[in-house]
């Protein structure tokens, strides 16, 4: 699994919370990245994504506000499950 | 102080509009006269022109208020006026793709088109947009 951060550089709420998100996510042995919305804005579009901080999983917008960890570990063990 | 008849010719915009920013919480008069009549002070203009200019890069005045909110803010920073920025460039750049989708699909209904040699009823471009199958806009070119 591919899981991708969509931010503002330097956005302080990304911070905040980016680096329980991202133990949730390689505790659930999925890769973790971080994209520059600005860098990306074609493919953020693609994606539909509006409002940043987003999280892309697998190509799909899974969270168009960051998810609290619980919510995030709950989403990887059901796309786990459910392929 | 400024009447509102004052504050409107130096911002370029109507008593009316100046009445609406003020229903909308973007604007308010620092006192009123005994009569009733609304009185601002000179940094008034100034937010007047925020207003305006932010309007004209695509905000919508509940994300002006925001950003009105922010500049008073002791706890804010540029970061949070920038993420509000990329935020509206990214909905703008979403919404110019589907403006795209809606030229082309327009596109080929006018190229359906005989050139106005046809009676209304017999209009493609008519008939294509009562099929509600949605076909008309998912016609390859």
């Amino acid at each position: 699994m591919r899981i991708e951060l969509f931010k503002v550089p330097v956005c302080t709420r990304c911070n905040s919370a980016r680096v329980e998100l991202q133990a949730v996510a390689e505790a659930a042995g999925a890769e973790w990245c971080e994209v520059n919305a600005l860098d990306a804005l074609d493919r953020a579009v693609d994606l539909g994504v509006l409002t940043l901080p987003a999280l892309v999983i697998d190509g799909e917008l899974a969270f168009a506000t960051l998810p609290t960890p619980a919510a995030l570990r709950r989403e990887l063990a059901w796309r786990a499950q459910h392929g | 102080m400024l009447t509102i008849g004052k504050l409107a010719k130096a911002g370029d915009i109507s008593p009316d509009a100046l009445r609406y920013y003020e229903r909308e919480g973007l604007l308010a008069p620092a006192s009123k006269t005994d009569s009733g009549y609304r009185l601002y002070g000179e940094d008034a203009v100034r937010r007047v022109r925020f207003i305006q200019h932010a309007q004209a890069c695509g905000f919508t005045l509940a994300e002006i208020r925001e950003l009105l909110h922010l500049r008073q803010s002791e706890h804010a920073c540029c970061n949070d006026v920038r993420s509000r920025a990329v935020e509206k460039k990214l909905q703008l750049a979403a919404k110019i793709r589907a403006m795209q989708t809606i030229s082309a699909a327009l596109e080929r209904l006018i190229a359906k088109c005989a050139y106005g040699t046809l009676p209304v009823d017999d209009c493609p471009i008519l008939a294509a947009l009562e099929q509600i199958d949605g076909s008309a806009q998912d016609d390859a070119p």
